[in-house]
């Protein structure tokens, strides 16, 4: 009696389960979403493992979005010969990351910085966050986690609704637009079309995105709110000074071991580029990055083959753009002898 | 290994197929103890070492202490199992304590002293197997049970990786008599562990991860006075997180021991609708409060020895419980705040019983209506009931306070908000946040009234079949929506 009685609820409720989940996959295909990666610490301490390699087979990149979205990686690849482990993290300062590359004895490798003024020099907590947890769950991830993330992965790879950030529950009630009481902040959500993560963690903007008017209003209007209206005044003075001093340490921490690093400024435009740039003058800034830590730079407005981008959202590039400025970018960095082969001579774009 | 991991219904796919596969009982045993072993290795491997340490040192002590006549031999063997135990348990968990709280007395006294910060890891789960292989020794050192004569089966006993890592902390005659014959779950028996095991990940996964540690982590980690809603409503948060955490753990725990074939003791039974402290902890991690009741409290004195030294004792076995629970003076003061309850729930019951023996000299016909009268000015039980429980449950948020917060300046700076002492708190939490903690709270109150005089078990067992399926069902589908947590569970770092 028992028995019967509870095989069939177990049946049942996996039918209700298995029913629920063709149809929410479903529908969400429906909708135009394919499968995509949770872009989580998870996957960054799976790329954290990639970075031991030869100095002349692969760069190591860290830095805030902009660099993944600009940088193309197959591109990259194609052109160089070299592998890409895409480091950088979304809305954070890669201060950290490279405070950790720097204490790591056994990197000796090529990194490029990307660097995003608002997120690079900022001591806001909230922009270190993300370094911060995904650095120690890296050093402090279990065999069992590892394995799971394997798992997770191969699921993530044939399920569209397995995002999180689009589409979890928390989410979802998350995007019920009721009104906060005054002083309250809640981070936006951006539109769940904007962008697709790979595997080994480029992020690109969807057709979707790009087509969709009031998908691209709606993020430019997030980015206003977010980094344009910050309130908190650029660092300065000695506060400044420290940071770099900072940033020095650990760049030359991975130079004494034989490894190279170099600074790059990605396209942004409209709006969000005004505003950096008012925020953050290029001579007190940037140059003094590069002074201070005595390393290259490249600054996309320094080369008239990348100044000219015009970014959908301000912030980054369209997929398109971004192979083409991985194009320049390569060539850029061949001139700065960063390839053991001078690659920049086999770079047509 | 997580419950809420990927890795894990792997892991459970292949130790049940093997449990069930036509081989012999010690066979199954042996596939149990490795599976318990890689359970646990795969946080840390070296910690197995320490598995194999605690196993080997009371199973041999154990065996002597039990055969041991010679009083001073029985205490050195005690003390033995205790040093080995305590001593682990004392390096890795509160050996950086041990050493700032030295450096801070040093300090008072106008001595500089700056040792190296050690740098030790926690190994997960070591308070709960320890206090598991003490209870062991001590039953031993009692006579209370025959000592195990099998290695294999004590092994099994620390490390059956259902409850190895956060409990419940099964006693030696709850589970090792269950290794002396070959278990298997009937089917109904099995099924009823997959439906419990679906509602403790429901409680960590959907509940306690995705709804609202949120909430309770923006609260705790606000650097500022709150306003008193938002206050309230984070530690009403961090009470339903702790309380789905943990349960959902131990539910998945019992419901994969079911599976199985085992039976596994109830660790909660409903514990926000405890009325009074002394029911609440006969009904919150009831693994841990009767092993400090049993091995501590009553050793101790109990209650056998005058009020006052019951006071002490009360005091005694709380504040050891918040230690138990973390190496830091918060713990301490949330068990202190416990003991202190408990002490004026003991005094106040005194004072009731003292009341009562005076009334028994009064005119009996008027006896059962002062008595009515004298407990609490409300006729209807029901009502009172609820009052009751609704009081307890508050001032169990005011000790989460304490259990949660980092340190005591954020503990202050809380409950100054909560209780309107900071009249310029800001406002922090969304309103879809808000509503979040409300519903979930209002919902788990509402569950615990309902349900504080029966169980799962019982109600599966009155319910339709399609009720239980449909309930099922939608649990499996809302996991499905929360996705993956990954949070680890709060009670593994103790």
């Amino acid at each position: 009696m028992e028995t019967t009685k509870m095989a069939r609820a177990a049946l049942l409720s996996l039918a209700i389960a298995l029913v629920f989940l063709l149809a929410w996959e479903s529908f969400w295909r429906s909708k135009g979403f394919i499968p995509t990666y949770n872009d989580d610490k998870a996957l960054w301490a799976m790329k954290r493992t990639e970075i031991y390699q030869p100095s002349g087979s692969a760069t190591v990149f860290i830095g805030s979005s902009r660099i993944k979205f600009n940088l193309d990686i197959p591109t990259w690849e194609k052109i160089t010969g070299e592998k890409a482990v895409q480091l950088a993290l979304v809305g954070t300062s890669p201060i950290l990351t490279l405070q950790d590359l720097a204490d790591d004895e056994k990197f000796a490798g090529k990194l490029v910085v990307d660097v995003t003024e608002p997120l690079f020099f900022s001591q806001n907590p909230a922009f270190h966050q993300s370094a911060k947890e995904s650095v120690a769950y890296y050093h402090q991830q279990t065999p069992a986690e590892k394995v799971s993330t394997a798992i997770g992965l191969a699921l993530e790879s044939q399920l569209a609704f397995l995002e999180e950030r689009r589409f979890s529950l928390n989410t979802l009630l998350n995007d019920i637009p009721l009104p906060n009481r005054p002083g309250v902040f809640q981070f936006p959500a951006f539109p769940k079309t904007f962008e697709w993560n790979t595997l080994n963690r480029q992020t690109y903007m969807s057709d979707m995105f790009l087509a969709d008017s009031a998908a691209l209003k709606r993020q430019t209007d997030i980015w206003a709110m977010l980094i344009m209206g910050n309130p908190e005044p650029p660092i300065a003075g000695k506060e400044l000074d420290e940071v770099l001093a900072g940033i020095k340490t650990s760049v030359d921490k991975i130079r004494s071991r034989g490894g190279r690093v170099i600074f790059v400024r990605t396209p942004s435009s409209g709006p969000m580029e005004a505003g950096e740039q008012q925020a953050f003058p290029l001579e007190q800034y940037w140059s003094r990055l590069l002074d201070a830590t005595d390393t290259p730079g490249i600054h996309y407005k320094d080369h008239p083959e990348t100044a000219h981008y015009i970014c959908p959202e301000w912030s980054h590039l369209s997929p398109t753009d971004a192979v083409d400025y991985t194009h320049h970018l390569v060539k850029q960095l061949g001139e700065k002898g960063w390839f053991a082969l001078n690659k920049s001579d086999l770079v047509n774009p | 290994m997580l419950f809420n991991s990927y890795v894990f219904i792997l892991f459970l796919g292949l130790a049940l197929a093997i449990h069930y596969l036509p081989v012999s009982w010690k066979a199954k045993k042996a596939n149990l103890l490795l599976a318990g072993y890689l359970f646990y290795a795969v946080w840390n491997p070296p910690f197995v070492l320490l598995l194999w340490l605690s196993t080997v040192v009371d199973f041999i002590i154990g065996k002597q202490l039990h055969q041991a006549e010679n009083p001073a031999k029985r205490k050195a063997l005690l003390a033995a199992s205790l040093g080995v135990n305590l001593g682990m348990l004392g390096f890795f968990k509160y050996g950086g304590f041990l050493v700032d709280n030295f450096v801070l007395l040093a300090s008072a006294a106008g001595i500089d002293f700056h040792p190296a910060a050690p740098d030790i890891i926690l190994p997960v789960g070591i308070s709960f197997y320890t206090f598991q292989t003490l209870s062991y020794t001590l039953d031993m050192y009692r006579k209370k049970h025959a000592p195990e004569r099998s290695l294999l089966d004590f092994s099994l006993y620390v490390s059956f990786f259902p409850q190895l890592v956060a409990g419940p902390i099964v006693r030696t005659g709850d589970l090792l008599p269950q290794f002396k014959s070959p278990r298997q779950a009937t089917s109904a028996q099995f099924m009823h562990g997959s439906l419990l095991l679906s509602l403790g990940l429901f409680m960590k996964i959907v509940l306690a991860d995705g709804l609202l540690s949120g909430p309770a982590d923006q609260v705790f980690g606000a650097p500022m006075a709150l306003n008193i809603a938002d206050a309230w409503l984070g530690v009403l948060a961090f009470s339903g997180q702790i309380f789905f955490d943990f349960a959902g753990y131990t539910t998945c725990a019992i419901g994969v021991a079911a599976m199985l074939g085992f039976s596994l003791p109830d660790n909660f039974r409903y514990p926000y609708a405890a009325v009074g402290f002394s029911d609440f902890w006969r009904r919150w991690h009831i693994s841990l409060s009767t092993w400090l009741r049993d091995y501590l409290y009553i050793p101790l004195g109990g209650n056998r020895a005058g009020k006052v030294r019951t006071y002490i004792n009360l005091m005694i076995t709380m504040l050891v419980g918040g230690l138990w629970h973390g190496a830091s003076w918060t713990f301490v003061a949330w068990g202190g705040l416990h003991g202190l309850y408990l002490t004026v729930e003991k005094w106040l019951e005194s004072l009731r019983e003292k009341r009562a023996a005076r009334l028994t000299q009064a005119e009996p016909a008027m006896q059962p209506l002062i008595v009515e009268k004298s407990a609490l000015p409300m006729s209807n039980p029901k009502v009172k009931t609820l009052l009751l429980v609704l009081l307890t449950f508050l001032l169990v948020n005011v000790t989460w306070v304490f259990f949660r917060a980092q340190d005591f300046a954020t503990a202050w700076r809380l409950l100054a908000s909560m209780f309107g002492l900071a009249p310029d708190g800001a406002a922090l939490l969304p309103t879809i946040d808000m509503i979040k903690v409300l519903v979930v709270t209002v919902g788990l109150l509402l569950t615990h009234f309902l349900m504080r005089n029966t169980s799962v078990p019982e109600l599966i067992h009155k319910s339709k079949w399609w009720t239980v399926g449909i309930a099922w069902g939608l649990m499996l589908v809302a996991i499905i929506v929360s996705q993956k947590s990954g949070g680890s569970f709060i009670y593994f770092q103790f």
